[in-house]
């Protein structure tokens, strides 16, 4: 235990959290810079430098700023919002499945990107736009649903998956009606994909995952404290209602900013709070959850951008094929506990 | 008699359409050890619940210094009042000092998270109730009775004068029982009002120093316990033929249950 205070100011750090998330940054700048260095012409981190200094050609500085920093900021952001949506999933539902995948926001995502591919042929702004809405209403929609019933995660975890499954018929009837380009570009956007996001992107993201860091620099001792119980936490002081709200809402908000500019990257949300809770031995660590999918996303992407044989994969191949083994590995690890965290 | 800190005020409380206690009054007075004993389901925990705000009458008030305890905001209330609650859950893998400290968190705030206080509160904490060689241990690798000590050291770490505790003494081995129930006293010689919900007779006769027995959700008597605990409360209350004889130790009443079967005759 480290105690850290300044003034009147005064936190405690746990060893191991402090490591994992020292760690885990340590490893996103590596993987960082590496993705910046390889690609399609490998630049080589001399090169990559100059450019950043503004002292390499033409090419490299292009290569570096219009194609590789966007992308490479994307990534990072979107991984961590969808790492921070993924814990707070899993702290509300107390449920190690709870994820927006479960829970429909993914859904409700794509019903909204299928509606603008479908109405405006695919431009890529009203896409991005009708996909956070999508999330969104879904969120709003559960929480409208789930509201005044009895609070245990299980309620939000059935309301979830029963909204996601009305929203799966409607994506599945969504796309019989496309034309077979539509069809095609939606199936691309479901993969998810980092692929050509500018700066603009990037920093749309990169403000909620901002805004979200910052509500949970207010609530994250009360979500601690929700773990130990309702009763527990109302007789802590935690205004147990208004916390569940904000987290919700702020979970919601985090995940239609990453789905609206990656697509559903599959199972970032799912694993990186797993994968968190590992590296900082079983405290949930929101932070280092935020890590961990920033580095999931721009580990996944680097290795997307290699591709197979000299064809580029979409990002979220990578994410699923990653994400899946991980969670398959880790019910095989864990089959004698007979639970999942 | 004196303004109690808390009290029930004519509340009907219940559980959704199914109603457990009807216009209920009761004071806790200040400065008691306040012992609520009654029959398994006749709404002590409820009663206890809504004394600690955790459910809200359908019908009167609960009042906390006079006022109503939902008109307060919530952590200025939890550093009046703390509870234990009957059966409380512990998150996976978290460690006894990690739960303990989470009992500061009405102290606590965005920039002070741990101060040099909280430190020396959850120590005392664990202290008193001796697992302080537990604090990095599992909570979930404890025993049941280690457990009910760490939950019972997270309320005093809120360090509140008001604590409620529900069935504090569950699980533990009659020396440890003994052991949290001298705690109690001490807490309440030093002047903090305690309410503890207690199923063994004797142990509340011999601790509480004001005794409140209900049934089916009402309030059946209340007062000193060598007034309250006499063979025919224990008859009314518990539907128990029993005699009752000095407690040797303290010279408290001690209950002897008799034989039901033998009873009639
Ligand atoms: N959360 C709940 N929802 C619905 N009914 C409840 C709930 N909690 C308790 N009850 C009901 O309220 C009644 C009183 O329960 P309460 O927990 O207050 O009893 P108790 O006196 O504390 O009993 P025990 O000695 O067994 O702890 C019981 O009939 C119980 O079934
Ligand atoms: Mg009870």
């Amino acid at each position: 235990m480290t105690v850290l205070r300044l003034g009147g100011y005064s936190i405690r750090l746990r060893h191991r959290v402090l490591a994992a998330v020292l760690g885990s940054l340590a490893v996103l700048a590596a993987v960082a810079m590496w993705s910046a260095a390889t690609g399609s012409t490998s630049l080589g981190l001399e090169r990559v430098w100059d450019a950043l200094l503004g002292q390499g050609t033409k090419g490299d500085e292009f290569i570096l700023w219009t194609l590789r920093l966007p992308r490479l900021a994307a990534g990072l952001a979107v991984g961590a919002c969808m790492g921070l949506a993924g814990a707070l999933f899993q702290t509300l539902t107390r449920n190690p499945l709870g994820s927006p995948d479960l829970l429909g926001l993914t859904q409700g995502a794509t019903t909204g990107a299928l509606i603008a591919i479908i109405v405006t042929g695919a431009s890529l702004q009203v896409t991005t736009i009708l996909a956070a809405v999508g999330a969104l209403a879904t969120g709003l929609l559960i929480w409208t649903l789930t509201r005044g019933g009895d609070p245990s995660g299980y309620r939000l975890v059935l309301v979830g998956i029963g909204v996601s499954a009305i929203l799966a018929g409607i994506n599945g009837y969504l796309l019989t009606r496309t034309t077979i380009i539509d069809a095609f570009r939606a199936v691309y956007w479901l993969t998810g994909d980092l692929s050509g996001r500018d700066f603009r992107q990037a920093a749309a993201v990169g403000i909620v995952l901002a805004a979200g860091l910052v509500v949970i620099a207010f609530l994250h001792r009360g979500l601690d404290s929700l773990r130990l119980g309702e009763a527990a936490a109302t007789g802590l002081g935690v205004r147990v209602g208004a916390t569940r709200v904000t987290a919700l809402v702020t979970a919601s908000v985090l995940t239609a900013g990453a789905v609206a500019v990656a697509g559903p990257l599959a199972f970032v949300a799912l694993a990186a709070p797993h994968i968190a809770a590992r590296l900082t031995g079983s405290a949930r660590s929101l932070l280092c959850s935020a890590l961990v999918g920033a580095l999931i996303v721009t580990a996944a992407d680097m290795i997307a951008v290699a591709g197979v044989g000299d064809r580029q994969l979409p990002t979220g191949v990578v994410t699923g094929v990653v994400g899946g083994a991980y969670l398959i590995w880790l019910l095989i690890a864990n089959r004698k506990k007979g639970i999942l965290s | 008699m004196t303004a109690s800190p808390l009290a029930a005020r004519e509340a009907t409380l219940g559980y959704g359409r199914h109603v457990i206690s009807e216009g209920l009054t009761v004071d806790v007075p200040e400065g008691e050890f306040t012992v609520i004993m009654g029959p398994n389901a006749c709404g002590k925990s409820t009663l206890l619940k809504a004394l600690a705000r955790m459910l809200k009458p359908s019908h009167g008030t609960v009042l906390l210094d006079g006022k109503d305890i939902h008109h307060q905001p919530t952590r200025a209330v939890a550093r009046r009042l703390g509870l234990l609650p009957q059966s409380p859950i512990a998150p996976d893998g978290i460690t006894v000092a990690d739960l303990v400290a989470r009992g500061r968190y009405p102290h606590q705030g965005i920039l002070r998270q741990w101060s040099a206080e909280d430190e020396r509160v959850v120590a005392e904490a664990m202290d008193a109730t001796d697992i302080a060689d537990l604090a990095s241990r599992g909570v979930d690798e404890l025993s049941g009775g280690q457990r009910q000590r760490v939950w019972i050291a997270m309320v005093l770490a809120q360090q509140t004068p008001l604590l409620l505790l529900d069935e504090p003494t569950t699980y533990l081995d009659i020396t440890h029982q003994i052991e949290v129930l001298d705690l109690c006293a001490k807490l309440h010689r030093e002047g903090r009002t305690l309410v503890a919900v207690l199923h063994d007779l004797n142990q509340a006769a011999r601790y509480a120093t004001h005794l409140i027995a209900m049934r089916d959700g009402a309030v059946v008597a209340e007062g000193a316990p060598a007034d309250i605990v006499t063979a025919e409360t224990v008859q009314e209350v518990f539907d128990l033929p029993c005699r009752i004889i000095d407690d040797p130790e303290s010279g408290t009443p001690l209950v002897i249950p008799r034989a039901l079967a033998a009873a009639p005759r």
